[in-house]
């Protein structure tokens, strides 16, 4: 009786336990792991590391590219927020406001979803094909609307290399974000509306006074998401330019990839994925106090 | 912009206004998705349309439909090794997805039905998962995989594919589970059958619905992983769709067509797997509410 008792007591943590150990090795002790890999110099092919303390992190505010790098991420961030956030948004208000017709608002959900589940370098290829200079369908549309002058090497250019890739991600995933809103409107109760009808509010005005203060909870989470995307990124870039030309599409993560695995610099980027690592938390941690206050209002 | 058409009005002339108010809107409405849905779809069709041209059509005309249909354009990619990327794309969506639900839903079980010391430190231990980038773990992984002696294997994109899955899949089931009666698991109790036996009887068919979700949401991100395939796999043997794209497309630089048919090739399985389950990836999302 005694041990099937213990037995008992022991049930949930055996059920535990694989999800404990592979999140232990593979995401905790990584984790713990890159910091102090970041107090030393040391490459993938040299087994030995030299410990030089903290000078991984002072070469950071030295280094020229990094300032480049992070002002892309803050590009990549708020113009995400403004597509991802506000456009899905709206775009997800019209679809619920029944003013299309059922059977077209199923057609137009799922084809702006459907990008959302094709692979990064599907998406990276088709529009590296997109936007190359001769062949490409972006400068041949420009060449027969007659704006010849707009055409660019998109992804070959230091100006336009960044706007090109963050564009392809907001093609991605606006309609991803628009059914996280579908969801969430959704799960309005109907009579809010129907008495603003009876009180003659405009689609407008119910718009603004009742679906955004209900959904308001999904904005904020959907944003912190989005910006602490926008820092993260680093597959898009890299199927798309390697964050070329010159560095100009340069990102945080892709910077920390080249360093650690093209240039075998492996403290300097454990250093940077430290920061990489800060720069989330911060912004978690925004998003956990802004999402309490929300609750409280 | 309108949301909820607004029909009523007090006067007749008012409501003559608010009706033509409400068909400009309903035209506005779908002019604004007809772009929407033209801007999504057509860098498709384009690639779909031309993955069937030479090389010199491309170039002559890409707006124009294929004059005749050259096949062997997607025999070729099929033969340049996308067969074997979507092959181990396969192995390693299945592995993951499997083993994920496998260890989530016993986790989920003992979060959900057990009282326990130290409950809510693990509860809290698996769910921070979700707050953490696989980038910052990205360097260290390559030296564990390395020590373990499976870098350069499946296992190097199943384990840490799986390690950062868990978080999610976990949140998606123990969510259910706390919405799911426990009339009976009670009544099974009652009838004296074991915790195991509840278990598999009881609770996993009841979780089914659940299950399907979390397991789509999960394929589609194992599928479409790139950063671990790209870092901890060299030989091209071993490549899954994402990381070998790249490769192929590099070393076909020169035939775009053929490109764009392995393109189109790769894209397939994840767009039928979610015209198929609409209704299965949608009530993940909504149980889910966000990205991993």
């Amino acid at each position: 009786m005694n041990s099937l008792r213990f037995r008992k007591k022991l049930t949930p943590y055996l059920l535990l336990l694989p999800a404990i150990i592979v999140m232990l090795v593979f995401v905790y002790l990584p984790i713990v792991e890159n910091i102090y890999y970041s107090l030393f110099r040391w490459s993938s092919i040299d087994p030995t590391m030299k410990f030089i303390d903290i000078q991984n992190y002072t070469r950071i505010f030295k280094d020229t590219i990094i300032g480049g790098a992070l002002k892309n991420n803050v590009l990549y961030s708020v113009i995400s927020v403004i597509f991802q956030v506000f456009i899905s948004l709206v775009l997800a208000a019209i679809l619920e406001s029944r003013i299309i017709r059922h059977r077209w608002a199923n057609i137009f959900r799922n084809t702006l979803f459907m990008p959302a589940v094709l692979a990064i370098t599907v998406v990276g290829i088709t529009f590296q094909l997109i936007y190359s200079p001769n062949s490409g369908l972006l400068n041949q549309l420009l060449r027969g609307i007659g704006l010849d002058s707009l055409a660019h090497a998109w992804l070959g250019e230091e100006g336009t290399a960044i706007y090109a890739i963050i564009a392809v991600s907001q093609w991605q995933w606006v309609g991803y974000d628009m059914i996280l809103f579908i969801v969430a409107i959704q799960a309005i109760p109907d009579e809010l509306y129907e008495a603003a009808k009876i009180d003659g509010a405009s689609g407008l005005q119910q718009f603004f006074n009742i679906t955004i203060p209900m959904v308001r909870e999904t904005i904020l989470v959907l944003s912190t998401i989005t910006v602490i995307g926008g820092f993260k990124v680093f597959d898009i870039v890299w199927v798309m330019t390697a964050g070329g030309p010159n560095n100009a599409s340069q990102t945080l993560g892709g910077y920390l990839y080249r360093v650690g695995f093209r240039n075998d610099e492996m403290g300097y980027a454990s250093a940077l994925a430290t920061l990489l690592f800060l720069i989330t938390l911060a912004l978690t941690f925004i998003q956990l106090r802004i999402g309490r206050t929300g609750k409280e209002a | 912009m309108a949301v909820k058409s607004n029909e009523k009005a007090s006067l007749p002339g008012g409501l003559h206004r608010s009706i033509v108010q409400t068909r400009i809107n309903r035209v506005l409405a779908y002019i604004v998705f007809g772009i929407a849905m033209l801007i999504v779809i057509y860098p498709l069709l384009w690639v779909l349309t031309n993955s069937f041209k030479t090389d010199t059509q491309l170039f002559d005309q890409s707006w124009a439909l294929p004059k005749v249909f050259k096949w062997e354009n997607y025999v070729t990619a099929w033969k340049y090794g996308i067969a074997r990327y979507i092959l181990n794309s396969v192995i390693v969506t299945v592995g993951t997805v499997v083993l994920n639900l496998g260890i989530s839903i016993m986790a989920s079980y003992a979060l959900s039905r057990f009282k326990f010391k130290g409950q809510n430190l693990l509860l809290f231990f698996i769910l921070g998962g979700l707050m953490l980038a696989p980038e910052v773990a990205l360097i260290p992984l390559f030296r564990i995989l390395s020590f373990l002696g499976i870098y350069n294997t499946y296992l190097a994109m199943i384990l840490p594919n799986l390690a950062f899955g868990i978080p999610f899949t976990t949140f998606l089931i123990r969510s259910y589970m706390l919405g799911l009666p426990k009339d009976f698991e009670e009544a099974a109790t009652l009838d004296g059958a074991s915790t195991a036996g509840i278990f598999y009887h009881v609770v996993v068919p009841l979780c089914r619905p659940i299950l399907a979700s979390a397991a789509l949401l999960d394929a589609m991100r194992v599928w479409n992983e790139f950063m671990f395939g790209l870092t901890f796999i060299t030989s091209d043997k071993l490549k899954t769709i994402p990381v070998g794209l790249m490769a192929f497309s590099g070393a076909l630089r020169e035939q775009y067509t053929v490109v764009m048919a392995g393109l189109i090739i790769s894209a397939l399985p994840m767009i039928i797997l979610f015209l198929l389950t609409q209704k299965q990836f949608i009530r993940g999302l909504a149980a889910g509410g966000l990205r991993g």
